[in-house]
């Protein structure tokens, strides 16, 4: 059972972290580029970064330069996934190329004129005032091929690009390149490993803001909140803060159904060891009772020939911990084989019925892909092992065992008087 | 020298004060052996453990050298145990799971004397007794019952005592070994300068010590013609 409440306990600690310990906040009925709605402001984030237990407020501002907007030439190639976007309207298409085709077609009777438009992936710029996080940057880490990473807290016109744009562009550290009009100068590459990402320039936010005439305003909002523990209420304070401005967003709740079935069987494990606990203290405390019985003349001929009561009391206790720890070993030797299908069977069997309720939403959140559906998956896959943290709580518990089961002995070990062995004689 | 002085120790029995050691009175000079006969239920035990400190007195003073024990309490008391007395038992109480060594060497672990200089004083008693080697290193239900009170009487030299107390040591061994080991207390009296006070039923025995006392009914008598 200890063995299962660590291993346990260790799955709860990682499927927490895995899920981590933050909350988006974007505009109402926005979502990346996606939906419409009104941009949240940076007053509204400094509000939101008073709430108690939150550690920071990471914003963002993010744009889509147009080739109108820039002389950015996109990395990525528009492919048969960006040739189905055709049809969309919005940014990314560009007027048709010179010499292209406004093709009229004469077998109509209408005056149905068709363009023909060039689809062109879009550069991402996102303003942030903090670089120090891999996700600003569009990927699961980042590392610099050249140059470093902007300073946020200056309003200049300065970027880090991505290894792809650099490359297509022919960018260096102290190239540059113009957005909104105005020259940008680079002075980081990145690479996330991730070809999108790494077609995005990233400057401070208040350049961004300045440059893209949307002062103040921000795309989005990273909270970071203390303890995972403490997710739920920071969510109500940000929502109560914002009111219907913002769509709060956060995954505490798949968190919580994660490890609820976890919780359940540490729980079971935790009364499962303090019953064991008690169980061994009742059998400790009857063996030695019988043992100190037993051997009554014997502590009395000790007391006798110069023993002190806590030397003869010292005897025995150390006799049940030497019993306790043999106990101990022989659990260990179990356990190691026995830890394994009984912690796997204690989970399944918890948390197949979480896994129910997760399958039968509609429009589950568990959506392929996502750290949250990772976290869900991986709740099954609890290793135990007998590391050493479990030893030394094993070691902790037997010497309370012996302790508990050896202080009524000792005390009945005081009263005995040699006088009374020698009358018994 | 052990001196006692109107020991008294009364019981309750049944609601009615009993007197197992009834105003006690005696004088065992240093080296002597002396021994304390009287039937069963006279009080002899109670006596020994009196002497021993086993117990408390209602009444009276024992001063071993010029200590009254009566009046040690708790450490002190269990420290006097330790170095001034020595115990041999009629069951010679060994502790069992013990070899006979580590018997003898107990009482000098109480009188925490390091380990190697414990094994070397032990060893060095029960070569005194006469216990090979070999039998040292046994159990006490690996050896003889003569073999057994040696090693308790080993043991009760341990600490160098100035009092042995030894309540019937040859009341389970057959004659003749019941004659070496009171042959072996004696010499050891001599030698060591140790005061011996035996309990014993054996007149023969109790003839051969340097004085005699009878009890009966908690009441101490010297036995005439005793030295």
């Amino acid at each position: 059972m200890l063995v299962a409440r660590q291993a346990v306990q260790d799955k709860i600690t990682t499927v927490k972290s895995s899920i981590g310990n933050t909350i988006a906040v974007s505009p109402a009925g926005a979502r990346g580029f996606e939906g419409g709605g009104e941009a949240l402001t940076s007053a509204q984030m400094n509000t939101v970064n008073s709430i108690t237990n939150v550690t920071g407020v990471t914003q963002t501002l993010s744009d889509r330069l147009t080739s109108t907007d820039t002389n950015l030439q996109s990395a990525i190639t528009a492919g048969s996934l960006g040739a189905r976007a055709q049809n969309n309207s919005g940014v990314g298409f560009a007027a048709p190329p010179e010499g292209g085709t406004i093709r009229s077609d004469a077998s109509s009777t209408s005056a149905f004129t068709q363009i023909t438009r060039t689809f062109t992936p879009p550069v991402t710029i996102t303003g942030a005032n903090d670089v120090s996080s891999a996700s600003i940057y569009g990927g699961d880490s980042v590392t610099f091929t050249s140059g470093q990473a902007i300073d946020v807290s200056k309003d200049e016109n300065i970027a880090a690009i991505g290894k792809g744009l650099a490359e297509k562009n022919n960018l260096s550290v102290g190239s540059t390149f113009t957005a909104y009009g105005q020259t940008v100068t680079v002075v980081g590459v990145y690479d996330t490993g991730n070809t999108f990402a790494n077609n995005g320039v990233i400057m401070p936010l208040a350049a961004v803001q300045r440059l893209s005439s949307q002062v103040g305003q921000i795309t989005s909002a990273t909270v970071t909140v203390n303890s995972v523990d403490n997710i739920d209420g920071v969510v109500t304070a940000i929502k109560a803060a914002l009111g219907a401005t913002a769509d709060v967003v956060s995954n505490q709740t798949s968190a919580k159904t994660a490890v609820e079935p976890l919780e359940s069987v540490k729980t079971i494990s935790t009364y499962s060891l303090l019953g064991a606990l008690g169980a061994g203290a009742i059998i400790i405390l009857l063996t030695m009772m019988m043992i100190v019985r037993e051997r009554r003349r014997e502590i009395g001929v000790m007391k006798a020939i110069g023993s002190s009561n806590a030397k003869t009391m010292l005897q025995f206790v150390s006799e049940a911990v030497t019993l306790t720890l043999l106990g101990l070993f022989v659990g260990i030797f179990i356990g190691i084989f026995a830890a394994q299908p009984i912690t796997k069977m204690l989970v399944n069997n918890s948390s197949s019925s979480a896994t129910t309720q997760v399958q039968g939403r509609p429009g589950g959140f568990a959506r392929s892909g996502s750290t949250t559906s990772t976290a869900l998956r991986s709740v099954k896959n609890v290793q135990a092992s007998v590391g050493a943290t479990t030893i030394a709580e094993g070691v902790g518990i037997a010497f309370l065992i012996a302790i508990i089961g050896s202080a009524a002995p000792a005390y009945v070990i005081s009263k005995i008087r040699p006088a009374e062995v020698m009358r018994a004689d | 020298m052990l001196q006692v002085t109107n020991l008294k120790k009364v019981f309750k029995s049944g609601g009615a004060p009993v007197a197992a050691v009834d105003n006690v009175t005696f004088t065992v000079a240093d080296g002597k052996f002396a021994s304390i006969i009287g039937k069963s239920g006279s009080g002899k035990s109670t006596l020994l453990g009196l002497l021993g400190a086993l117990d408390q007195p209602t009444a009276g003073e024992i001063k071993v050298g010029d200590k009254d024990i009566t009046k040690l309490r708790d450490h002190k008391l269990i420290r006097y145990r330790c170095e001034k007395i020595g115990f041999i038992f009629q069951n010679y109480n060994l502790v069992p799971n013990l070899t006979a060594l580590e018997n003898v060497m107990l009482p000098l672990e109480f009188a925490s004397m390091p380990k190697k200089k414990r094994t070397e004083r032990a060893k060095e008693l029960l070569g005194q007794v006469g216990l090979e080697e070999d039998q040292q290193k046994r159990r006490p239900g690996k050896l003889s019952g003569g073999q057994q009170q040696r090693v308790a009487i080993a043991r009760a030299l341990a600490n160098k005592p100035q009092l042995i107390l030894a309540d019937e040591p040859t009341g389970n061994l057959d004659s003749q070994t019941g004659k070496m080991i009171f042959d072996l207390l004696h010499s050891l009296s001599r030698t060591e300068n140790t005061t011996i006070l035996v309990v014993t039923h054996d007149l023969d025995i109790a003839g051969k010590t340097d004085m005699t006392f009878q009890l009966t009914d908690g009441k101490l008598k010297k036995k005439p013609g005793s030295r």
